[in-house]
């Protein structure tokens, strides 16, 4: 036989079958991790229904993981084995094992989106996706770390609950801005970020968490939500997908206040509090700098293209971006 | 009572309680200590007059005023590249006078004790050469540069041209003190990549790191300067020389600093999108500088930092600057056959395969990229200045090696866009601990002075130019 002919073979047996690095280790590796993620995402989907209050079926598993119906049998097969779930008649139930899991998951991918909104700064629209790569490789222990250094956030830039190291949720009340009554200022707490072109559609609006609202109009075909300055128009479906609570009496007068943006030059004036949507990153930063809540502060140096601006605020000075200024309310104080 | 001392219940008696404070409560902390701060600050110290305050204020009126403000940056940007530039000639000089000589007794020294010539070729004319010319020519201009840089930095004028320019990289979905990172890449751009720690946000700073190297450092000024005074200055009459190469080095630089911002919006629009994260900067009271402290953080955190670094690297290119041109194939080095074989993609960039060869060459220290060029336009076997004077060069270029002004265009548009030294890429390396964004940066550069070279040369060749 060819001498070369053995070596090409003995090489090729070697790469396949070298363990760790060899095609069929990785091969298996891939799968394994495939199925893993599809374990985690089923878990994952029903605890957000059995939260709704009811036990789906195969069917709308299939349906939502994208799986045959085939396919998607196998999988709670394999899941009832592993003791994370059992069927009752035709309904999917978590058991204990099966919630703990899941719980983790979501836990997971809430902590994750709070850290790419946060401290990475990526765009809103495209933290789901990320946070829903990321929330399979991250161990409990990186997410503990991560969970530490944010300062243990009780909820995602959507406003949704993070379970706790326990696997906990805290509930707060609200209820879909379809149902808040009219002429009351109401706290954007909630925007479901599923189904995504609800949230795109939302969050292309402008409307963000923490805005204070007004429901102005409602109507059969839509719902007009209203911030002091802007009318919104959304279809009353859409609208389902935006939370509100109500707003306590301190923040309804802060919302009021004029910004750091409207103060004229070395017009001073006292800071009232930074806005809620500023969080993580930013609002550390800010906070480092000395822009707290009863600072005095007023604008010294003008920029002749607008911004930023200077300002002087317990003796140093301080330069801001326009949309910066605009996040932190003040009251006025008499000129010097 | 006593099993309120369990720890699982303490525990979970300190999870209702966090939950219900108010999302505002870390305000609230840090709020207490500045108040606490504030108190301790009244009661011990005492501020004697507002003299400062004012004199400050005046200043900054000044130099962020929309008459003065513009002006004055430029006006120093442009002493500063001055007095390196020329300071550095004569420093060059000096040092070269030094070390060269040592070569020459050493290479001298080892032909007498009889060892063979391509050892003593390899060692001394190869890798000693390569490292005396790094040093003669690298260290006096950073040795200037950044004291003079970091002077400017201790007053506390720096943070004021950020506050100028900050409109500019808000558009291009920056940050202002890139403005700062790149005056410091007119020193080395491995510097000015390290400086981008100043920009506290990631994104921003990433931007910064990959963009940098469109500023054109000192190891490149030569270059530049010599084409211009060379090529585009000569065809104006001698008075106005010195006049038309500072204003076509100053409009290289100006390309360079559009490539930035556009890169740069082209970054923050792409593989780095994200948003405007927080913009703040402090804008220091002026200062009386402290010189010892300007001499030793330029000298030994920057200068030396990045002299070392280029050492490393300058070795190793020596080494394959003297096999290249003492090995020959066929009769002819192998400098010659790689010059050949680079040819035709030289010409489709307006340039040619001496020049391309240089600048593979001359990637770990840019300063070498002249010196390579002459020795492979002269024949000779080691790096060597070219022909004294500017009609020496000229003849040499244009009339025995088929330059045109096309070929001395493109080479100030390659040499200003094109990929980082290997000190830089190394750099970049370190601070992004991340090959990916190493290898970016070097495809963002490379990709825009090849693609502008390829357009600006077949646009000249079809109107019948070059």
């Amino acid at each position: 036989m060819n001498i070369s002919l053995v070596l090409l073979a003995t090489v090729l047996l070697i790469a396949i079958l070298v363990p760790r690095y060899g095609l069929l280790a990785t091969f298996s590796a891939m799968r394994q991790r495939l199925q893993k993620e599809l374990t985690e995402d089923a878990l994952k989907f029903l605890i957000e229904r059995q939260y709704l209050g009811n036990n789906p079926s195969i069917e709308s598993l299939a349906g939502k993981l994208h799986l045959s119906h085939t396919k998607a049998s196998q999988l709670v097969g394999q899941m009832e084995s592993q003791g994370l779930l059992a069927m009752k008649g035709l309904q999917l139930t978590l058991t204990p094992a099966g919630e703990q899991l899941g719980l983790r998951v979501i836990r997971a991918h809430r902590l994750w989106e709070k850290y790419l909104a946060d401290e990475a700064k990526m765009p809103l629209h495209r933290i789901h996706r990320e946070a829903h790569r990321l929330e399979h490789n991250t161990t409990s222990d990186q997410l503990n770390r991560m969970e530490a250094e944010m300062g243990f956030p009780v909820r995602d830039p959507h406003g949704d609950p993070i379970p706790n190291i326990s696997g906990k949720i805290v509930e707060t009340e609200k209820m879909p801005a379809t149902e808040w009554p009219q002429a009351k200022t109401a706290r954007i707490i909630e925007i479901e970020d599923e189904p995504q072109i609800a949230y795109q559609q939302i969050v292309a609006t402008g409307l963000r968490l923490g805005m204070h609202v007004r429901i102005l109009d409602r109507t059969k075909d839509s719902v007009v939500i209203g911030d002091g300055i802007n009318e919104y128009r959304l279809a009353p479906i859409i609208a389902a997908n935006i939370q509100v609570a109500p707003v306590s009496e301190d923040a309804e007068i802060a919302a009021t206040h004029p910004t750091l943006a409207q103060l004229k030059p070395r017009q001073v004036a006292k800071i009232v509090s930074l806005d809620e949507t500023v969080q993580g990153f930013t609002r550390r930063r800010f906070l480092d700098l000395g822009l707290t809540p009863g600072a005095e502060i007023y604008p010294e140096l003008e920029n002749f293209f607008g911004e930023p601006r200077a300002y002087r605020i317990r003796g140093t000075l301080i330069a801001l971006r326009k949309n910066q200024a605009e996040q932190i309310k003040v009251t006025l104080q008499e000129t010097i | 009572m006593a099993d309120n001392f369990d720890p699982a219940n303490v525990l979970i008696k300190a999870e209702q309680l966090r939950n219900s404070l108010s999302p505002a409560f870390r305000d609230d902390i840090v709020q207490s200590i500045y108040s606490e701060a504030e108190q301790i600050a009244k009661r011990s110290v005492r501020s004697t007059s507002q003299k400062s305050v004012d004199f400050d204020q005046r200043v900054d009126q000044i130099v962020t005023s929309p008459i003065f403000g513009l002006p004055i940056m430029l006006s120093l940007l442009a002493l500063i590249i001055w007095i390196t530039v020329s300071g550095a000639n004569v420093v060059s000089a000096w040092i070269s006078n030094i070390l060269f000589p040592i070569g020459a007794w050493g290479s001298q020294l080892f032909t007498q004790v009889g060892i063979p010539w391509y050892i003593t070729g390899f060692l001394w004319d190869g890798i000693y050469r390569a490292m005396a010319w790094i040093v003669a020519v690298m260290l006096p201009p950073m040795a200037i540069f950044f004291p003079s840089f970091t002077l400017l930095e201790d007053l506390g004028y720096l943070p004021r041209v950020a506050f100028n320019l900050d409109w500019l990289y808000k558009k291009a979905g920056a940050h202002g003190k890139q403005s700062l990172t790149m005056a410091m890449g007119f020193g080395c751009n491995a510097a000015g990549i390290i400086s981008t720690r100043i920009i506290d946000s990631p994104r921003e700073r990433l931007i910064a790191i990959l963009t940098n190297n469109f500023v054109p450092c000192n190891g490149r000024f030569p270059t530049l300067i010599m084409l211009s005074t060379v090529f585009v200055a000569a065809s104006f009459s001698p008075v106005w020389t010195s006049i038309i190469a500072a204003t076509s080095v100053v409009g290289v630089v100006l390309i360079g600093v559009i490539f930035t911002l556009v890169v740069s919006w082209g970054l923050s629009q792409t593989i780095l999108k994200g948003q405007a994260s927080a913009f703040t900067l402090e804008l220091p009271p002026y200062r009386r500088p402290n010189v010892m402290r300007i001499l030793y953080t330029s000298l030994v955190d920057r200068t030396i930092f990045v002299l070392g670094r280029a050492l490393q690297t300058a070795a190793p290119a020596g080494a394959a600057i003297w096999l290249l041109a003492n090995i020959n194939v066929a009769g002819t080095s192998l400098a010659t056959h790689t010059a050949n074989f680079l040819q035709p993609f030289g010409y489709a960039l307006g340039l040619d395969g001496v020049i391309l060869l240089a600048y593979i060459i001359a990637i770990p220290a840019n300063e070498i990229v002249v010196p390579t060029m002459m020795m492979m336009y002269l024949g000779a076997g080691s790096m060597v200045d070219g022909p004294g004077s500017n009609e020496g060069i000229r003849s040499l270029l244009m009339n025995q090696n088929g330059w045109t002004m096309l070929t001395a265009i493109n080479l100030m548009l390659f040499a200003l866009l094109h990929n980082p030294c290997g000190t830089t890429i190394l750099t970049i390396y370190h601070e992004t601990k991340s090959v990916k964004w190493a290898v970016w940066s070097v495809v963002i550069t490379l990709g825009s002075a090849i693609g502008v070279t390829f357009i600006t040369a077949t646009v000249a060749r079809l109107l019948g130019w070059g």
